[in-house]
């Protein structure tokens, strides 16, 4: 006991030693978490950008189809039907996109829609459908 | 019986600290590791969405003005001619691939083609040429320093009744070995069926 008292009497503080290895642990610790921060995974773009794809599938088709007929009020998706299933988020997650079409007066509302865990998501397009003639 | 200076003290100290100290330092040199990784993987990604939206936007942006498609049987290969004001009364041949492609004066086209076989690597890119261009040709796709990627299809379908270019694209990252799939089609004014 009285050898512990004397060791306690004689420390002088922290060592610098204590001091480096702290800082470096705590800066490591830092950096580690300043560079995961904007690191979260965010799929959400490439579902966006295959939706937009999908939405000018749809205007392709309604162009092809105002070309040989007029077309007003609510259209069918006139593209390719298994374009609408995509697996771009992971593969044993398919996402099922809904396209719903609108058009009046020459202008044409492209929305495509999707549900990824139970949250919706929707993007809105819109175009002036004009027939083009060489 | 004890020297009065603390060396026993010490060790104990040592003795509690040290794995302590290794401990902490394995699992933060794990955590950095796993962090830099999924750093690298999203760098990847990135490349690889990029990647199949510039050939998407390039493909969908040609085949707007063509008059006409040819598409190889294989798949591999879709050649877009439009008319352009190009110099007239210039006839000339190339050859690509072992095949011979006649150009004529006022038709400009732009060729897009998987190449399987290079130097050192066995996944395909994507190239594309200009009649233009002369004898070059250059990959659009692939061996990106922050991820390489390889295109697993260009399927190209034309429905002649509706005008309209059917265009699917999957491409997949090599680094991370994600996959995506664009589906998209073009309506083409000036499409000719038959040339």
């Amino acid at each position: 006991m009285n050898r512990i008292k004397f060791v306690l009497r004689n420390e002088r503080g922290f060592l610098l030693l204590n001091v480096v290895f702290l800082t470096l642990i705590t800066s490591f610790a830092a950096m580690i978490l300043i560079n995961a921060a904007p690191r979260v995974r965010n799929p959400q773009s490439t579902l966006r950008l295959t939706a937009l794809y999908l939405a000018n599938e749809q205007f392709a088709e309604l162009e092809s189809l105002a070309a040989r007929e007029d077309i007003s009020g609510s259209q069918p998706f006139l593209g390719d039907k298994d374009d609408l299933k995509s697996n771009n988020l992971s593969e044993d997650n398919p996402i099922e996109f809904k396209v719903t079409t609108n058009v009046s007066g020459g202008r044409a509302v492209v929305k495509v829609s999707w549900q990824v865990g139970g949250e919706d998501f929707e993007i809105e397009t819109e175009r002036t459908i004009r027939v083009v003639q060489e | 019986m004890f020297k009065n200076n603390g060396g026993g003290f010490v060790v104990a100290e040592f003795a509690i600290a040290l794995p302590l100290l290794i401990l902490v330092m394995y699992g933060l040199a794990t955590v950095s590791v796993k962090i830099f990784a999924l750093g690298k993987s999203q760098l990847a990604d990135y490349v690889l969405e990029s990647e199949a939206q510039y050939v998407m936007e390039e493909v969908t942006h040609i085949a707007r003005t063509a008059r006409e498609v040819e598409i190889s049987t294989s798949g591999g290969q879709v050649k877009f001619v439009y008319h352009t004001a190009a110099d007239k009364n210039i006839i000339e041949s190339t050859s690509l691939n072992g095949r011979y492609v006649f150009m004529l004066n006022d038709v400009l086209e732009t060729q897009y083609f998987m190449l399987y076989e290079k130097e050192g690597r066995n996944s395909s890119n994507l190239y594309a040429k200009r009649q233009d261009d002369g004898t070059y040709f250059n990959p659009i796709t692939g061996e990106n320093y922050f991820g390489d990627t390889k295109v697993n299809y260009l399927k190209c379908a034309v429905n002649e009744q509706k005008k309209i270019l059917h265009i699917s694209l999957e491409m997949e990252s090599l680094v991370t070995g994600r996959k995506i799939k664009l589906d998209t089609a073009v309506y083409m004014p000036s499409y000719k069926a038959g040339g």
